[in-house]
């Protein structure tokens, strides 16, 4: 059972940002809420990655296990990490942009392409 | 190169498609040539027809602008376009609402079936 | 040592190198700059059409980046595929060369198009991007280098999206697309790490060949099924489509097409080959169906209505994914079913590839064509625009081009594509026909709005002054016109050795596995 609590706490975070995007109207707190799955992913590879028993993938460190664990899933939760970095940046630039223009940050306001 | 593509159900051959549009462009260049041509320059005869009216200087009278376009098929499906286009109604989070409930619905259809 | 081994690696690589090199070659002036900006595109081209054209002569190339072969052999003879590699078949292939051709004429376009704004560097670097983007999608073999490259070309779409930032509407169709497109990089992340959870690859091949038929694959199936049909625009998820495409600039607005093409090419070989086993008699592919005849009609049925003439073409992307949503959902039903495959099958897969190039082509005709009368008229409402076709022939000549391509009009490709489509997916159910019949009615209709308020009527004086499109635009509107016009002339030239060895390798998953493990 304590094994599957990375994943619970994955689950609860995912919910947490889907429920912050739909429910929000703040484009900030939309933008905390991609974050806040991004996380969740980040946690969900880190877990998912975890073998029980297994040695890292240093030969002379691992001592005399049988079982070596590739470290795909760090990389992966690397890249990830840049990636969401990346886009929260320029979300977060687009969004002063958004302010700049309409001078508002509700969601409701910013509608001028519509129909 | 010019060869049929077969469907299945039928073909598809250019070849026989610019083999008409030749006799078609022939056919009307026939056509046109057949009309007269001692019609009198710059009298009334060669004066665009707008129901006996003077024809305004300025195109822009005269055009059926864009949005006037389709009046009677757009009159026709009020009640459509106005659940269509309140259903683009350009919030942000609407859209993603609605991009939500599809990855939801197929997610619950993959665990059903 | 053979050169042309390396063109897998040189597609991505060279636009790369341009990317990064635009700054530089930018301090020498703008003539080096857009020196730069051309002859890397052609460069990628002619690498593309060179990569396709050895798929063609010997087969699936495979082509591991910094190693021999894809697995890790430790001493004792066990061997794991890890390393990231690029499998190109002819789908790949294909697609990679209706990219290069697009990402060509846009870059010819925008030379003139966006001459005279400021901070074209960082345009030119973001275009290289979003071509590698694009690119890197279509050859990769491996599920995370994928999910890297949609984000590449995400991120850079979304700096093209937003370049005219002085525009409140184009900062928020970005933001728009930028969180829908999040929210999908999201799912497919989490559907990757399952992957990789579930059966410790991540190459494609390898998957393919453990893939299992549990709850779980099914629902990473679906996961990957619903981000990437909201990446190409299936309806209920496509309302971003029309506001990117019409507030981007337009040289841009071409390839942001061919990129939604390309999520299309991810989803039928997600679909195909990934899960080739599991998607064969499940649900998969009446949701194909299903989204496909709604973006079809709904998407026209609001093209009609629109009055703005990027707007207006946006709303048919929607609906012109739906043709190929349709055909790829009709050919994934008879995959597994060697007589329905031969019957109707193949030939809505073949229906389908074609259409995709041609709308790739057309729809970037079409964009280009609307940006080179906001050019000259400085406005996209066809309210106010009208008698055109005296001022700009060649814009004109060009623009009937692809709008009869896209009405399916015979003679024109997007006829044959569409006559493919109609002849295939009616033995699942005529009703699949008459909806895709009624679109094309629908189609037709709205440019023939498009050209009789654009371009036919008496001259307006407020545009009298109006003059054609420079040559450079006229140029990148020619590329795409003279494709168009040689996919009509010789269709069953483009059916072989085209679309034809696409349709097979998308069918043959047992290759596609047999090439990477079994080489």
């Amino acid at each position: 059972m304590i094994g599957n609590a990375p994943f619970i706490v994955v689950g609860v975070l995912f919910l947490m940002g889907t429920v912050a995007i739909l429910s929000e109207r703040n484009l900030v707190k939309i933008s905390i809420g991609v974050s806040v799955i991004a996380s969740a992913i980040n946690l969900f590879l880190v877990a998912m990655g975890y073998r029980n028993g297994g040695a890292i993938p240093i030969h002379y460190l691992a001592g005399a296990h049988a079982k070596v664990v590739l470290p795909i899933p760090q990389c992966l939760t690397l890249t990830a990490i840049v990636i969401a970095l990346a886009t929260t940046a320029l979300m977060l630039a687009l969004i002063m942009m958004l302010y700049k223009h309409y001078g508002t940050l509700d969601v409701n306001e910013i509608r001028r392409l519509r129909g | 190169m010019l060869g049929k593509i077969y469907t299945g159900f039928g073909f598809w051959d250019v070849s026989a498609w610019i083999a008409f549009f030749f006799i078609a462009s022939f056919y009307a260049l026939w056509l046109r040539s057949m009309g007269r041509r001692d019609y009198k320059k710059g009298t009334d005869q060669d004066e665009i027809y707008w129901s006996g009216n003077p024809v305004p200087e300025d195109g822009a009278d005269i055009t059926v602008p864009a949005s006037s376009a389709y009046w009677g098929y757009k009159k026709a499906f009020t009640p459509f376009y106005n659940a269509l286009v309140a259903f683009h109604s350009g919030i942000t989070t609407d859209y993603a609402g609605w991009f939500v409930f599809v990855s939801a619905v197929i997610c619950a259809l993959a665990v059903i079936f | 040592m053979n050169w042309s081994q390396h063109l897998p690696a040189l597609v991505v690589a060279f636009p790369l190198l341009g990317a990064f090199a635009t700054p530089l070659f930018s301090l020498g002036g703008k003539f080096l700059r857009n020196l730069l900006f051309v002859a890397v595109s052609l460069v990628t081209l002619i690498i593309a059409f060179l990569l396709w054209r050895n798929v063609l002569l010997h087969g699936t190339i495979l082509y591991v980046m910094g190693g021999e072969s894809i697995s890790l052999t430790l001493p004792s003879g066990f061997a794991f595929p890890v390393r990231i590699m690029f499998e190109i078949d002819a789908l790949s292939a294909f697609m990679g060369l209706t990219v290069a051709i697009a990402s060509f004429a846009g870059a010819l376009f925008s030379l003139q198009y966006m001459n005279g704004f400021s901070g074209l560097h960082r345009f030119v670097s973001l275009y290289f991007l979003l071509t590698v983007g694009a690119l890197g999608m279509s050859l990769t073999g491996d599920m995370f280098n994928f999910f890297v490259f949609i984000e590449i070309a995400s991120v850079a779409s979304f700096g093209l999206i937003a370049f005219w930032r002085d525009k409140p509407e184009a900062i928020e169709a970005s933001f728009k697309y930028m969180l829908l497109s999040q929210i999908s990089a999201m799912l497919i992340l989490i559907a990757v790490g399952s992957i990789y959870g579930k059966y410790n690859f991540l190459n494609m091949a390898a998957i393919a060949d453990a893939i299992q038929m549990t709850t779980v694959d099914k629902l990473i199936l679906a996961l990957l099924v619903s981000a990437l049909a909201m990446k190409c625009g299936a309806f209920p998820m496509s309302m971003w489509m029309p506001d990117s495409y019409a507030e981007s600039p337009s040289g841009v607005t071409c390839l942001l097409v061919t990129v939604s093409q390309v999520s299309l090419y991810g989803l039928i070989r997600v679909c195909f080959t990934l899960f080739g086993t599991v998607a064969q008699n499940s649900f998969i592919p009446w949701i194909f169906i299903v989204l496909g005849m709604m973006s079809m009609f709904f998407g026209v049925t609001m093209a009609v209505i629109q009055h703005e003439i990027k707007r207006l073409i946006g709303y048919h992307s929607i609906s012109q994914v739906g043709y190929m949503l349709l055909a790829f959902g009709v050919g994934l039903s008879a995959l597994h079913d060697p007589r329905a495959l031969a019957d109707y099958g193949f030939t809505a897969l073949k229906g389908g590839l074609f259409h995709m190039v041609n709308y790739s082509m057309y729809k970037g005709l079409l964009f280009l064509a609307a940006g080179a009368l906001y050019y000259a008229t400085g406005t996209r409402d066809l309210d106010r625009m009208g008698g055109l076709a005296r001022r700009m022939p060649y814009t004109t000549v060009l623009f009937l081009i692809a709008a009869a391509a896209i009405s399916g009009i015979p003679p024109f490709n997007g006829f044959v594509s569409k006559l493919l489509i109609y002849e295939s997916v009616f033995t699942v159910h005529p009703v699949l026909s008459a909806v895709a019949l009624v679109t094309s009615v629908l189609t037709l209709a709205s440019f023939v709005k498009i050209f009789q308020t654009a371009f036919l009527g008496p001259e307006k004086n407020q545009w009298k002054s109006v003059r054609e499109a420079p040559a450079g635009m006229v140029l990148g509107m020619m590329v795409f016109g003279f494709v168009i016009v040689g996919f009509t002339l010789f269709p069953s030239w483009t059916i072989s050795n085209l679309i034809e060895p696409a349709a097979k390798a998308l069918v043959d998953q047992a290759g596609y596995i047999g090439a990477v493990l079994h080489p």
